[in-house]
């Protein structure tokens, strides 16, 4: 059986602005819009609130918008929806790559790219049931005092998985949110921060309602690790954007999820433009990512060997782009 | 009329859709959850939060007095130990005195609404004093470990020692002689359907009528008389539809048996459904096992001797362990010639959730490990994978050196097949990099032939009823899980009578209506109780031949029956339709109703050693494998490009059902080799849902070629033996090969996760920079 989950109030405003009234007036309230992640988790006894604010009949965050300069994706936009926009995919190629990745279909026909850019943090501590948690005496993000992936330290250390972030990342993707103090735009990297318990850094009246992006022509991919290839979230994700060829690079960027409790662009990669892509760089790039990806024991497969993963992929989607030959997926 | 005419060869018929698949893709199939569950009560369960302990307070009373609960009960309310197997009954539903695993049930409570029952389970108050907690073989052995269960002195549930032929001289006589020490993880059924059970006690009557996930309707029935102190007539089993088993419920579950309780206390109807987090926690699966194999070969690769040690990590309690274990240890052998085998066994009692028997029950890991090593050593020789095996062969009718009866054996033939249609010959060495080809073989029992509760009855019985309207209706215990029982009953009497299956109805898994089943495990069915279906069907045949000859005015010796009619082989204008037969035959008679019985024969029932009967049984299964597999050294991730399968059934009743069970081995063993794996945080399942515990989904699985060798078992139902367990074990060994040959790693640990082949490459790529510094230094 699945758990009965507890008795909740069930709002569904028509606007963004509705939407901001009510999460002002209900202090203990989520937003939920495909519940591919919220619903799991309350089901496992995961928060209470008394109110849940459906994004579903949000009308202005259910479309995609591309034009010759860029787009914008509404944060209520379905991540099939994503799949199957072929402009989007043209210009953005790591963001259908990033979206395939995700879950398996019926999730997809349901989850949505806010919520993907909003999931919980992760940890084989923290995503079990209320007896589990219980037994083990709970954990730092939820309930209890102790993070028992690193008893030591005084942070979370729950690990952010997301598929979509680095391939917005890698696109310069900027986010929109709304609030009661009015809209603002910011670089998608600062939407976070690396805290397990409160990666996000939107305000509590404050919900993202889109995405911006440039179209810069890069040519880009994603590529992910899981132990199974669907329905498994990233043990390290990555994604890397470009623009020129073997012989020089005039823009790299490689954004990094799965690995910490927050997406991460890569720092440095300005250093390897205007260089070619041999060996030396592409153990650059491995440099990179195994400085600043940090797992720790999240997940059952060891905390080196995603950090050894996300800087294979990184060599290999920075090749296969340079060459050419990107088979992203 | 179907597929299934003897003389036919399988691959060229296809075979009937299952008589119940119309019922279940429609969405009309009710399973235990889609019950009627009209006033019914909700049934929780309260488990150990801790791993283990002395129960020293439990209170319940505040439960109790929650408006809304209206029964709660305790291990006081059960004080007898329960089990599957006679001799190792040492459990109890709910734990009494001493807690052994953290997830074991305690107190249960049945309340108006699933709310309700939490809240009281929330309000449950134990005290406990605990107590050294072992989760690994080797820690439970140790001289200071407490004692799970007071008699098991080393915490061993049972030591298995055999020796069959000279295993000195074997060794001596060895051209090569190698070992090899395998670790397979713990892994689960995940059956889809969660488990869930329906009681309704009736206080009036003060019958009980229990409606279950369980594959052995009769085994359980047995266990509720004992635990709730019922007379057997009291109590009625029925089956509903059944969403997978694969071994999960082939023996009586600790929530079937609480349910039940509750149901009583309560004097009503109790409904009790698992989360997939219980489903995982009740466990009974395959044990994580450590195999050591020692073997000889000759330079030819004829195999002189076999030296094995198992240890399995049980869990906390026996349910089926015994027979695991001495099943890892008898079915070493019935696949090649060996002439000598030692065999050491040593099932452990450890504080996790106590395991049981699945899918290739007992013979999985230690065959992935024998052929792993025939493997190693056939490469050491010079000599190719198949020719190894091909040495090996056994020449049927035989006996093992422990016993086992052989009549019928299409290995040979497996071997051929999949080495042709994979390319072995032209394509092995030569593929493109990352890319390898590997190979192996595997057998199964078609049902123990000595049954866990000797009774003197036979090993199964069929009813056939023939009525007025003309409708033949099977009359089974046999519980259709979804693996086809029903279908092949049906064809098993379609064929004999010689009428479309669609003119039969099958009726299967009601005590109050059906004979007495044994159940659904070890493969049981089609052997014994195809066997039984046609004895019935013969029966039947002959009234009906009798009733013909009678209106025919001829002799029964001339009276043919074909394609649903009867004639006059003298007159064979002479025609008469099967309903008018039919009511011919039920003039001063009535309803007629036959009974079809199969019993094996002594000589079938194993060894006169100690645990000789385990592994016993009427004809074996045999499979051969070739995987063509990808490993990618960036990632380490595994692919399985490609499987080639054949298995020797003897005779396949329904070719279309048998080809769905021969690919869900495969499929089974691809998961146990790739990605499931069970594991414990301090005793708490880390792995206990469908995202952490990873059954392969559509995207791993792959084209899967799969070929029907039929050698005609004398003794099999028109020749069949088992189909559903033989190929998976060579699943494994054969994926473990594909790797070695595309890498040159030999791993010795399941399942190959990415992370563990990473490790193996990384280890490799150490090794060779040493090697290559060795080189260089003078």
């Amino acid at each position: 059986m699945t758990r009965p989950i507890h008795d909740f109030r069930l709002l569904r405003p028509q606007s963004v602005d509705a939407v901001i009234e009510a999460r002002s007036m209900h202090e203990n309230s989520r937003i939920v819009a495909g519940g591919t992640d919220l619903i799991v988790n309350l089901r496992r006894g995961i928060g209470r609130p008394s109110v849940l604010i459906s994004l579903d009949g949000v009308e202005e965050i259910g479309q995609t918008f591309v034009s010759p300069d860029g787009a914008r994706i509404g944060s209520g936009v379905t991540i099939a929806a994503v799949l199957a926009d072929r402009e989007l995919a043209a210009k953005f190629p790591a963001l259908a790559a990033a979206a395939m990745t995700i879950a398996g279909p019926s999730h997809r026909n349901l989850a949505t790219v806010g919520g993907n850019l909003c999931l919980d943090t992760r940890c084989i501590y923290y995503n079990q049931s209320e007896w589990w948690r219980a037994s083990n005496g709970y954990c730092l993000k939820h309930r209890g005092e102790v993070c028992h992936v690193a008893p030591q330290g005084d942070r979370c250390h729950a690990v952010f998985s997301g598929d979509l972030a680095p391939a917005l990342l890698v696109h310069g993707a900027e986010v929109e949110l709304a609030g009661s103090g009015g809209r603002r735009r910011m670089p998608l990297a600062d939407l976070y921060r690396e805290d397990g318990r409160a990666h996000l850094t939107l305000a509590d009246d404050e919900i993202l309602v889109g995405v911006h992006l440039k179209h810069e022509s890069l040519r880009s991919g994603y590529a992910k690790v899981r132990t199974r290839k669907a329905m498994d979230f990233p043990l390290a994700g990555v994604a890397v954007a470009l623009d020129g060829n073997v012989g020089a690079l005039r823009a790299l960027r490689v954004a990094l999820t799965g690995t910490n409790s927050c997406p991460v662009l890569l720092q440095g990669t300005d250093e390897l433009l205007g260089k070619p892509v041999d060996e030396a760089l592409l153990k650059s790039i491995d440099k990179l990512v195994q400085r600043q990806a940090q797992p720790v024991r999240t997940t059952l497969a060891s905390a080196n060997y995603r950090r050894l993963a996300a800087a294979g992929l990184a060599r290999r989607l920075t090749d296969s782009l340079a060459t050419g030959n990107a088979s992203v997926s | 009329m179907n597929a299934s005419v003897p003389g036919t060869p399988a691959n060229a018929r296809r075979g009937i859709p299952l008589v119940d698949g119309v019922e279940k893709v429609t969405g009309k199939a009710r399973y235990t959850a889609d019950l009627d569950r009209t006033g019914a009560l909700v049934g929780r369960i309260y488990r150990s939060p801790v791993n283990h302990a002395e129960i020293l307070r439990l209170d319940v009373s505040r439960a109790r007095a929650l408006p809304g609960v209206i029964a709660v009960v305790t291990g006081d309310d059960c004080p007898h130990p329960y089990g599957v197997l006679p001799v190792a009954m040492n459990e109890y539903p709910m734990a009494r005195d001493r807690i052994r695993y953290r997830g074991e049930p305690i107190a249960a409570v049945a309340a108006v609404d699933a709310e309700t029952a939490e809240q009281a389970l929330a309000l449950i108050a134990l005290e406990v004093r605990e107590l050294p907690a072992y989760f690994a073989s080797d820690e439970a052995r140790a001289s200071d470990a407490v004692l799970l269960h007071e008699n098991k002195e080393g915490n061993l549930e049972r030591a298995v020692h055999h020796a069959f032929g000279d295993i000195d001289a074997g060794f001596a006589e060895a051209d090569l002689v190698r070992e090899v020490s395998i670790d397979c993880a713990e892994v689960n059924h995940a059956q889809i359907e969660p488990h869930a059970a329906l009681a309704e006690f009736d206080p009036l009557t003060g019958r009980l009528t229990m409606q279950s996930v369980s594959q052995v309707g009769y085994y359980l029935h047995l266990m509720l008389a004992r635990c709730l102190e019922m007379d057997e007539s009291r109590i009625r089993m029925i089956k509903p539809f059944i969403g997978g088993g694969f071994g999960a419920r082939v023996e009586a579950l600790n929530f079937e048996v609480i349910t039940a309780l509750l149901a009583r206390v309560a004097e009503a109807k109790v409904y009790t459904e698992l989360t997939r987090e219980e489903c995982f926690l009740t466990h009974r699966a395959r044990p994580q096992t450590t195999t050591k194999l020692k073997l000889g070969m000759a330079k030819d690769g004829r195999l002189t001797a076999c030296e094995c040690e198992v240890i399995q990590r049980g869990g906390a309690y026996a349910g089926y362990g015994i027979v695991t274990i001495l099943y890892a240890g008898a079915l070493l052998q019935g696949l090649y010639r060996l002439p000598a085998v030692k065999y050491d066994g040593y099932r452990v009692y450890t504080n996790l959730p106590p395991c049981g028997a699945m899918r290739g029950h007992g013979a999985v890991n230690v065959r992935h490990t024998f052929e792993v090593l025939l493997d190693r050593m056939a490469r050491e020789l010079g000599l190719d994978p198949f020719d190894v095996r091909r040495a090996n062969l056994l020449e049927a009718p035989t006996r093992t050196l422990n016993d086992l009866m052989i009549n019928s054996y299409g290995l040979g033939e497996c071997l051929e097949w999949v080495e042709k249609a994979s390319g072995w010959r032209e394509r092995r060495g030569k593929l493109a990099p990352g890319k390898g080809l590997g190979m192996a073989c595997s057998h199964y029992v078609s049902g123990a032939a000595k049954p866990v509760h000797w009774t003197g009855e036979p090993h199964a019985v069929i009813n056939v009823k023939l009525d007025w309207d003309g409708v033949v209706t099977v009359l089974t215990g046999a519980p259709e899980i979804g693996q086809g029982s029903s279908t092949m009953a049906v064809i098993a009497v379609a064929e004999t009578l010689d009428i479309p299956p669609d003119w039969l109805r099958v009726i299967c898994g009601d005590s109050e209506v059906t004979p007495k089943d044994n159940g659904a495990y070890s493969s049981r069915i089609t052997f014994m109780v195809g066997n039984a279906a046609i004895d019935a069907a013969r029966k039947l045949k002959g009234i009906l031949v009798d009733a013909a000859a009678r209106k025919l005015q001829a002799s029964p010796d001339d009276v043919e029956c074909a394609k649903g009619s009867f004639r006059n082989a003298r007159s064979p204008e002479q025609v008469l339709p099967f309903i008018d037969v039919v009511r011919e035959a039920l003039v001063n008679e009535g309803t007629i109703t036959v009974k079809g019985t199969f019993t094996c024969p002594p000589e079938a029932q194993g060894g006169k050693h100690r645990g000789g009967a385990v592994g016993s049984t009427m004809g074996f299964s045999y499979a051969a494998q070739v995987v063509e597999a990808s490993i990618d050294e960036v990632t380490g991730e595994v692919t399985v490009d490609k499987v080639w399968v054949a298995l020797d059934c003897g005779h396949a009743i329904n070719p279309l059902a048998v080809e769905g069970q021969i690919e869900g081995s495969v499929w089974m063993g691809m998961g146990q080799a790739l990605s499931e794996e069970t594991r414990y945080l301090d005793g708490l399942p880390a792995h206990a849902s469908l995202l952490e515990y990873r059954v392969p989904t559509s995207n791993e699985s792959p084209p899967v070629d799969v070929h029907i060798v039929e050698t005609n078992d004398p003794n099999g139902p028109f020749g069949a033996k088992e189909a559903s367990e033989g190929a998976l074990a060579s699943a494994m060994p054969a994926l473990v090969a594909a790797i070695a040959d595309a890498t040159g790693i030999d791993l010795d640990q399941l399942p190959v996760t990415p992370d563990r082949m990473m490790d193996a490459l990384i280890e490799r790529r150490r090794r060779a920079r040493r090697e290559a510094t060795r080189k260089v230094a003078p």
